[in-house]
């Protein structure tokens, strides 16, 4: 009962924002090009669905972000263990890798454009610039928050390093490790909108900026809803994923 | 408990620290020497350091930062305000929360980039649109890191507050935003981040006024590559400033939440 | 001639700090295990019983004096030593069968699942085989963490205060079960506790450490017949002489204001 009032509730902010927009764009305060009507978005959606337009930018968007984000995670992964279970390694690249982080990934953009061009290489290697960076500080911090209790379970058995790395840091990691995929896939996401926006003949970030030139504000609206219902499902994947892996650390009844 | 051996590898580590850097600009001279990569792609490290000190010494580089920040501290003031003000209220009130939590959490599934043509449409190019985009990405983190500090005050001092009757004032006042303070700080720490970002990103993409995103991208226009590289060191350092002021804050006030250590 | 399995600890000290001239932990602390003996090392917090044990086992280093483990040399950790941590260090990620089977080396598959299957029924978790930690109770979860340590058959068990976490009947019910296991696998013992009845209850001797610097105090030995019985009079006297050795120390007090 409390839970259904509760539901209710969340529904009224939404259906007075609708009933608000509704109002305006019947009484044209605004002219349609700014607003257009609510049950023109739909028409629009049915449009840019049919034509393949929304697929087809959608698609080059999910690719790019698959290459930048694999890539980037992996690297990201590696330079955060390595650097976690080597000192040498920590010691000199950590301060630089510290230094870099600071700039905020935007930043980077037009030093990369200048150095790799506006093609595919670009936007992947900016993608996966950025998806290095939560990936490689979340290993870095899952490995080190390891217990040291377990480290030395690891010496009383004769671990190599391997084993070591295997077999106690990267399961006792997991959880941090699997946050750390996430920012990663939601700093790909937003950063493959953000290359799209600035260079691109096609992707959804490209729709947009097409679309906001036009003044088709419609078409906007339609990309940002896309943009956030596919960001939207790929965290819901990871958070699945995160379920699985993890279920069976679930302090259930520890008496 | 041994300050030589500690000072000793502190030394040690720091010294291995500064070796890549060294390495990293003994390479870069080296490769800009040799003269393997156009001036445009690469441009010498002393060349890069006079041109920031002419920039520096001209007004140039102070006249962008300071429009920059001038954006920030208004679009973060409104977006930080509004944030604790929709994050204070949803945390105290459980009705506040159910009316706007679906709301907010839909909002807020769109990547912040992907805002500003929609922005750009009703706002235009000039720093109205800037502003607002900049209040829009310091809002979501400033309100969620103000809900969930509130509804982490630990029941027992809520309780506390029952025993001696506080009326709802003090209770807001005396035990929910102290205890609250650090994750609302933690907030402050990453919208201002965020700010600075969305600063850089919305100059770059809409260059309609001049500001250090406005000076990186027009340098890379006109291939200054020395210019891009200060711009870059800049923004990177005022970014570092800011997590590091506020992280010192932030640690300062944890310092009373952790018993050991 | 010593019996195979004999460790032996001549004049052993241990400081921390600087080289180890700092704060002393250990000295001077002779003592002889035979193979088979089941040891306790009980003293106040801070007498470095658990330096002591973390020594044998090989995971503190830098000490002087001597280890020996059958005329050889300690060094660092084996698989002949197996060690019972108090906090059980059971991995959360992995199911009872699994942390128990962690440290099998040189195992084929079918003979490390019959180990493993072996050393779970012999501390009696027959069943559990495949529940995680936290589904475990604290006495469970240190069975699962004692049979982790026998599972490569290691000459000597250290047990660092593995009960001490426990409430006071669970307890009681484990030292039956720690002594069963004693003397079914006939291996040697050795065990840190601040428990004046569990070191009584289980050991052949009871070795009494003093504190700063820690060295052995005493070494008394308990002649009476198992299994024990913790309300006969034997039991009372010899708990009563150990301390006996401890009140004495309270009554000095000055040992502590230097």
């Amino acid at each position: 009962m409390r839970t259904l009032k509760r539901k209710l509730l969340g529904l009224v902010a939404p259906v007075l924002l609708l009933a608000a927009w509704d109002y305006v764009t019947r009484r044209e305060l605004f002219s349609p090009q700014l607003l257009p009507p609510s049950e023109m978005l739909l028409e629009t959606w049915w449009d840019m669905q049919t034509s393949g337009e929304l697929a087809l930018n959608m698609r080059v968007s999910l690719c790019r972000v698959a290459g930048g984000f694999a890539l980037g995670a992996a690297l990201g992964f590696a330079l955060g263990t390595a650097m976690a279970t080597c000192k040498a390694v920590d010691d000199y690249l950590g301060p630089l890798f510290n230094t870099v982080r600071q700039v905020p990934i935007v930043g980077w953009l037009p030093f990369l454009i200048v150095w790799l061009g506006i093609g595919e290489l670009f936007k992947v290697a900016f993608i996966s610039l950025g998806a290095l960076i939560p990936m490689a500080l979340k290993t870095y911090e899952g490995i080190k928050a390891v217990s040291p209790g377990f480290l030395e379970l690891a010496r009383v058995f004769e671990f190599g390093r391997f084993r070591q790395l295997t077999k106690i840091m990267l399961p006792s990691a997991l959880p941090s490790l699997l946050i750390g995929l996430r920012l990663s896939l939601s700093e790909a996401w937003m950063l493959v909108v953000a290359a799209e926006l600035v260079v691109a003949s096609v992707g959804i970030g490209n729709t947009m900026t097409v679309a906001r030139r036009l003044f088709q504000t419609d078409v906007v609206l339609v990309s940002v809803i896309a943009i956030a219902i596919t960001g939207y499902l790929g965290n819901a994947l990871l958070a699945l994923l995160e379920a699985r892996l993890l279920a069976s650390r679930r302090p259930t009844c520890a008496q | 408990m041994n300050i030589p051996l500690q000072v000793a590898g502190f030394l040690g580590r720091s010294y291995r620290g500064a070796i890549s850097f060294l390495a990293l600009i003994g390479i870069w001279a080296a490769l800009a020497r040799l003269q393997a990569f156009p001036a445009e792609l690469l441009p010498a490290p002393d060349a890069v350091l006079t041109t920031f000190l002419q920039s520096a010494a001209s007004g140039v580089l102070g006249a962008s930062l300071g429009a920059s920040l001038g954006r920030i501290a208004q679009g973060f003031l409104i977006g930080c305000s509004l944030g604790l003000l929709l994050g204070a209220s949803m945390g105290v009130s459980p009705a506040v929360e159910s009316l706007f939590a679906p709301l907010f959490n839909a909002l807020r599934q769109v990547p912040i980039i992907g805002w500003i043509p929609l922005i750009i449409v009703w706002c235009g190019i000039a720093d109205l649109s800037k502003i607002v985009f900049i209040a829009l990405g310091a809002f979501f983190p400033m309100a969620i890191n103000t809900f969930e500090g509130i509804r982490s005050v630990p029941h027992g001092y809520l309780e506390v507050a029952r025993v001696f009757e506080f009326g709802k004032l003090r209770l807001l006042g005396k035990i929910v935003l102290p205890g609250a303070l650090p994750s609302i700080v933690t907030g402050v720490r990453l919208s201002l981040g965020a700010s600075w970002m969305l600063v850089v990103w919305s100059e770059i993409n809409t260059r309609s006024a001049p500001g250090i995103g406005d000076m990186l991208d027009s340098a890379r226009e006109g291939s200054k590559m020395d210019v891009v590289i200060v711009c870059i060191v800049v923004i990177g350092a005022v970014a570092f400033l800011i997590n590091e002021l506020l992280g010192q804050l932030e640690a300062q006030l944890q310092g009373w939440k952790k018993t050991s250590r | 001639m010593e019996k195979l399995g004999t460790l032996k600890v001549n004049s052993l000290s241990k400081g921390f700090g600087p080289k180890g001239q700092g704060l002393k932990v250990l000295d001077d602390v002779n003592l002889t295990v035979e193979p088979g003996e089941f040891i306790s090392i009980v003293g106040q917090s801070g007498c470095g019983k658990t330096t002591f044990l973390r020594l044998v086992v090989g995971l503190e280093s830098d000490y002087q004096g001597e280890i020996l483990l059958d005329g050889k040399r300690l060094n660092g950790p084996d698989l002949e030593r197996g060690v019972v941590f108090q906090d059980h260090r059971l991995l959360p990620w992995l199911t009872v069968e699994k942390n128990v089977g962690l440290g099998l080396k040189n195992a084929g598959k079918g003979e490390a699942r019959r180990k493993v299957q072996e050393h779970i029924e012999l501390v009696g978790l027959k069943g559990y085989e495949k529940h995680y930690p936290h589904q475990l109770s604290g006495g469970m979860s240190q069975r699962a963490a004692i049979a982790r340590a026998l599972v490569n058959r290691p000459q000597i068990l250290m047990l660092d205060e593995p009960l001490g976490a426990l409430d006071a009947l669970t307890r009681m019910y484990m030292h039956q079960e720690l002594e069963r296991i004693w003397r079914q696998e006939g291996i040697t013992m050795i065990m840190v506790t601040h428990d004046m009845d569990e070191a009584i209850f289980l050991s052949d001797r009871v070795v009494i450490m003093s504190s700063r610097p820690g060295t052995i105090k005493k070494i008394m030995p308990v002649k009476l017949a198992r299994p024990r019985d913790r309300a006969s009079i034997e039991f009372a006297r010899i708990k009563e002489e150990l301390l006996e050795e401890f009140h004495l120390h309270t009554e000095t007090p000055f040992a502590y204001s230097i």
